[in-house]
């Protein structure tokens, strides 16, 4: 009768040692384990990302060939747009250089662009965020800033050797300085992404707006970078606000930050990696 | 074994048995029924009838309320342009409750690193929980050092205090970060840290110097209005607000003052707080206040006060009134200072400063000086109304007027022969008026001024208004003193005892303008404030226009024609039709021992002279005893570009030049 009730509170037991043994475990090895998961778990999600990908492939060799044609020249169209482009911004990118070495202005902290996919989503009420294919081995760095098409995407929040976890601005875990395009006094407010509920649009809070800044009613206005916060360059959009509202300790004023819809659906990304890591500001103490 | 002795009463077994009703044992069970009762109704009582003390004290034990205090409402000028406003203050505060277990640990570590190091100077419990939450704090204090490139130190005293004091209130590490600083500590400090970036209000007076003697200033005050709040009897933490200390702070404190919020927790046996709060409710923002200052004017009026102390060193107050409704347009006293200087708090330096300079004193409202050849407008009207004097009446002026046994001279020593009474009013001729003031007598001329209010403050809502003198026979002889003709041609030109505020002069001459006798004024702003009308002054209108054209003239060719002069590029108001009298009196001044005079420089006007829509008072106080200080070259060149300024921004009240005859 013992025995057979020892049987039963076997997998009971083991689960305890195992608990009690994890317990003891020095923190290295805890770590180790962590990250060895993590790298375990990588190439899953990068063979289910190109599995998807050829299935999205194969899908579109169904499609009728003229249409195929036809999807072929306005990609052809939009590379040569973008190309034109890209010479464009290289000559502005010259002339600024330019003024700001004739002027003696500061120079930015600058950033390398490193375009990633995105292999995986997970969105939750809790967190929301991306695995991009990009990592320790492209310089990824913890922190650095992650953009798309539409603005700030995100920062990354952990690095793999091929892969890097971001987490979106969506994600209560995702905080920066932003500033409202129309103030001109560019005074630095809080963005803080907020849990959104499910299917619902992704949104963001902005907190201790100065009580003198306005916004007309139907109108809406855009919230960008600061730039000052030695992370993000300034300037970026993160999303629009509609209306401000007296925050709940009536110094300032809070809003409701509608974030860029095509957040849930984004495919690829840019990860800007700081040359030159942020570093405290010399002699800011007084 | 033997058997056992009956008769021995220890008999050997375990089991006592007893006689089913031993009195002795009986007589104990009342005493037990009585003491249980006694028990049972302590503990009724207790539950019963003590329920709400005991809930009231443990309420008081486990409960803590902290008031934050509302931010201030803002201030704005006639133009809805900000005066007063609250600027976002950052700071990185940690709360104290979420450090617990760090405290703990780090208590512990020190406590064995101590014992492992066998010092027997081992500190006391409270010396190593003290060592422990320092070295905690520091810490966290170093994170925001290394962000944002400081060297701050925790404060241990302060440190000390507040633990033990305040608890439940967050513990600011750094309270004047820059936005810069804030916007590193946003994106670089972890969002689950205990580390909190809060912001609060301060105040901002975005115009610096300008109207600080109006908009006032305020300090630092713990004394919040909890009066209605829940919880009046619990353990109170207080966060420090702010309270007006003068001008416009002081006067609307409480509709500027927000009204206080409060937060009611529950705390643990330590005193740390147990989230989420029992109750709350949000501090409320206090009322905007519009008041009627027009900021360019006003610094307008200040800056070329201020040039004229730099190069001369003398204080002065301008004040613009709008003629018609009494809203204060223009309230400039110099020098000023700086209300943003104040808080937190003043420093020595600058305190030293103001002392120096006497730039506490609001002299526009609370300077009372001799208004001197401004207060002929007086005469003049006193003489129309008594019929002793009349426009075309003429006097002649010998340079010098002997009464009693004092001689009295004419402005400047000028000898002006016969003179009209317009040309008296315009080239400011004392004689005509001392003549007129023996002709007329002392009193009419006090009563007239008295009508005008000048002996009365005007109400304006500022503190420390003053009000001012008119002296005159029957109060000098109620006082014992003698009146002599000596005392009536000293008060015809404004001197002998008379003292008049510059408030009460502009609002004098707006009276004047609209031939009126009483001018309230007030510093709040209402577009649909209605014009005053009070009781008129009761000239005939040959009489008004006598005075007013004598008063234009005053302009054009009299004492204050610098404002019309051409080669004035900058200063030739010849297209605006003003009416205006300059003044100069001399007050008696002691220093070291020695007997000297000083001038105050006058100019009172109002504009357009047809259809007044600014009146202006404009004053300086020499420095120097025996300098002179005119009212025309100094005082009036002031007012002009304040009317300047106000006629550039009301184009449509310039009246339009007089048709050209045709040719």
């Amino acid at each position: 009768m013992q025995l057979k009730r020892l049987v039963l509170a076997k997998p009971f037991l083991t689960l305890a040692i195992c608990i009690a043994a994890w317990m003891v475990l020095p923190f290295v090895i805890k770590r180790a384990a962590r990250l060895t998961f993590f790298e375990f778990q990588a190439p899953i999600d990068v063979s289910a990302a190109t599995i998807r990908n050829l299935q999205d492939y194969w899908a579109m060799r169904t499609r009728d060939p003229n249409e195929l044609i036809e999807a072929g020249k306005e990609i052809a169209r939009l590379n040569s747009f973008y190309e034109n482009k890209i010479r464009e911004t290289k000559t502005l990118e010259a002339e600024v250089a330019r003024l700001e070495e004739l002027l003696r202005l500061p120079v930015f902290n600058t950033y390398r662009a490193e375009p990633a996919r995105v292999v995986r989503r997970d969105y939750n009420a809790w967190w929301q965020r991306i695995t991009i294919r990009t990592g320790r081995t492209r310089g990824i760095t913890v922190g650095a800033p992650v953009i798309f098409v539409g603005g700030v995407i995100g920062r990354v929040s952990e690095v793999g050797l091929y892969t890097s976890v971001v987490d979106l601005i969506s994600s209560p875990g995702v905080r920066l300085s932003a500033v409202i395009e129309t103030d001109g006094d560019h005074r630095p407010v809080n963005f803080q992404g907020r849990s959104s509920a499910a299917f619902s649009n992704a949104t963001g809070t902005l907190e201790f707006v100065p009580f003198d800044i306005y916004i007309p009613p139907g109108e809406t206005v855009r919230v960008v970078t600061s730039g000052l916060g030695g992370v993000f360059p300034p300037g970026l959009s993160l999303g629009v606000i509609k209306k401000l509202e007296p925050g709940a300790d009536g110094l300032f004023q809070s809003a409701e930050v509608s974030l860029d819809p095509r957040l849930s659906a984004i495919t690829e990304v840019t990860v800007l990696v700081p040359l030159n890591p942020p570093e405290p500001p010399k002699g800011a103490a007084q | 074994m033997l058997p056992p002795d009956k008769n021995d009463p220890r008999t050997g077994t375990l089991i006592e048995t007893h006689k089913r009703h031993d009195w002795r044992i009986v007589s104990f069970y009342p005493i037990v029924a009585v003491l249980l009762l006694v028990i049972a109704a302590g503990f009724a009582y207790q539950q019963l009838f003590k329920t709400g003390e005991y809930t009231e004290s443990e309420v008081q034990q486990s409960q803590r309320r902290i008031l934050t205090p509302g931010p201030r409402g803002e201030i704005y000028d006639r133009e809805g342009r900000l005066l007063v406003g609250n600027l976002a203050r950052y700071a990185v505060t940690i709360n104290l409750d979420e450090l617990r277990s760090e405290f703990r640990r780090t208590y512990l570590i020190t406590r064995r690193k101590w014992r492992e190091a066998d010092d027997k100077n081992i500190p006391t419990s409270a010396e190593l929980w003290r060592i422990a939450r320092g070295a905690v704090m520091q810490n966290y204090l170093d994170q925001v050092n290394e962000i944002i490139g400081r060297d701050e130190k925790i404060n241990d005293i302060r440190f000390r205090r507040h633990f033990n004091q305040q608890l439940l209130i967050p513990y600011t590490l750094i309270e004047d970060l820059t936005p810069e600083e804030y916007a590193r500590l946003v994106e670089q400090l972890p969002v689950n840290s205990p580390l909190r970036l809060t912001a609060t209000s301060t105040r901002y007076y975005p115009y610096g110097n300008t109207a600080a003697h109006v908009l006032g200033y305020i300090r630092s005050s713990d004394d919040l209005d909890a009066e209605g709040f829940p919880g009046e009897n619990l353990t109170t933490f207080k966060m420090r607000g702010t309270t007006g200390k003068d001008g416009l702070e002081l006067t609307f404190n409480e509709h500027l003052q927000g009204k206080p919020g409060y937060t009611i927790y529950r705390v643990d046996p330590a005193g740390y707080r147990i989230e989420p709060p029992l109750e709350r409710s949000p501090a409320l923002r206090g009322k905007r206040l519009n008041i009627s200052l027009d900021i360019d004017m006003q610094q307008v009026a200040e800056e070329k006060m201020g040039d004229v102390e730099k190069k001369d060193g003398y204080r002065g107050a301008v004040v613009a009134l709008d003629a018609q409704t009494g809203e204060t347009l223009v309230l400039a006293s110099n020098p000023g200072f700086n209300p943003n200087d104040f808080f937190p708090r003043l420093s020595q330096e600058n305190y030293d400063r103001m002392n120096t300079l006497r730039a506490w004193s609001n002299l526009a409202i609370a300077g009372r000086m001799e208004p001197g050849s401004t207060f002929k407008i007086i005469d003049a009207i006193a003489g129309f109304r008594a019929n002793v004097l009349h426009p075309e009446s003429v006097y002649y002026c010998g340079g010098t007027l002997r009464v009693g046994n004092r001689n009295f001279a004419c402005h400047d020593g000028h000898v002006h022969g016969d003179i009209s009474f317009h040309d008296a009013i315009a080239k400011s001729c004392n004689i005509f008026f001392y003549r007129e003031s023996l002709d007329l007598g002392a009193q009419p001329i006090a009563d007239e001024a008295r009508r005008f209010g000048l002996d009365r403050a005007t109400g304006i809502e500022l503190p420390g208004e003053i009000k001012g003198n008119i002296t005159d026979p029957i109060m000098r002889r109620a006082r014992g003193g003698i009146w002599a003709g000596g005392d009536t041609v000293t008060l015809a030109i404004g001197q002998n005892e008379t003292v008049v505020t510059p408030l009460e002069m502009a609002c004098f001459i707006a009276s004047v303008g609209r031939d009126e006798t009483r001018t309230s004024p007030t510093i709040l702003h209402d577009p649909n404030r209605r014009p005053l009308h009070t009781e008129p002054i009761g000239l005939t209108p040959v009489q008004r226009r006598a005075l007013v054209e004598a008063m234009r003239e005053t302009i054009k060719t009299g004492t204050a024609r610098i404002l019309t002069n051409p080669r004035m590029r900058d200063l030739n108001l010849g297209y605006l039709d003003i009416a205006g009298k300059t003044g100069t009196a001399q007050k008696e001044v002691w220093e070291d021992g020695k007997r000297g005079i000083i001038n105050y420089a006058w100019f009172v006007g109002f504009a357009p002279a047809s259809d007044p829509r600014i009146a202006i008072a404009v004053v300086l106080e020499g420095d120097v005893p025996g300098e002179e200080v005119g009212g025309g070259a100094i005082a009036a060149p002031i007012g002009g570009y304040v009317l300047k300024k106000y006629f550039e921004k009301h184009p449509e009240q310039i009246p339009a030049p007089p048709a050209q005859p045709a040719m």
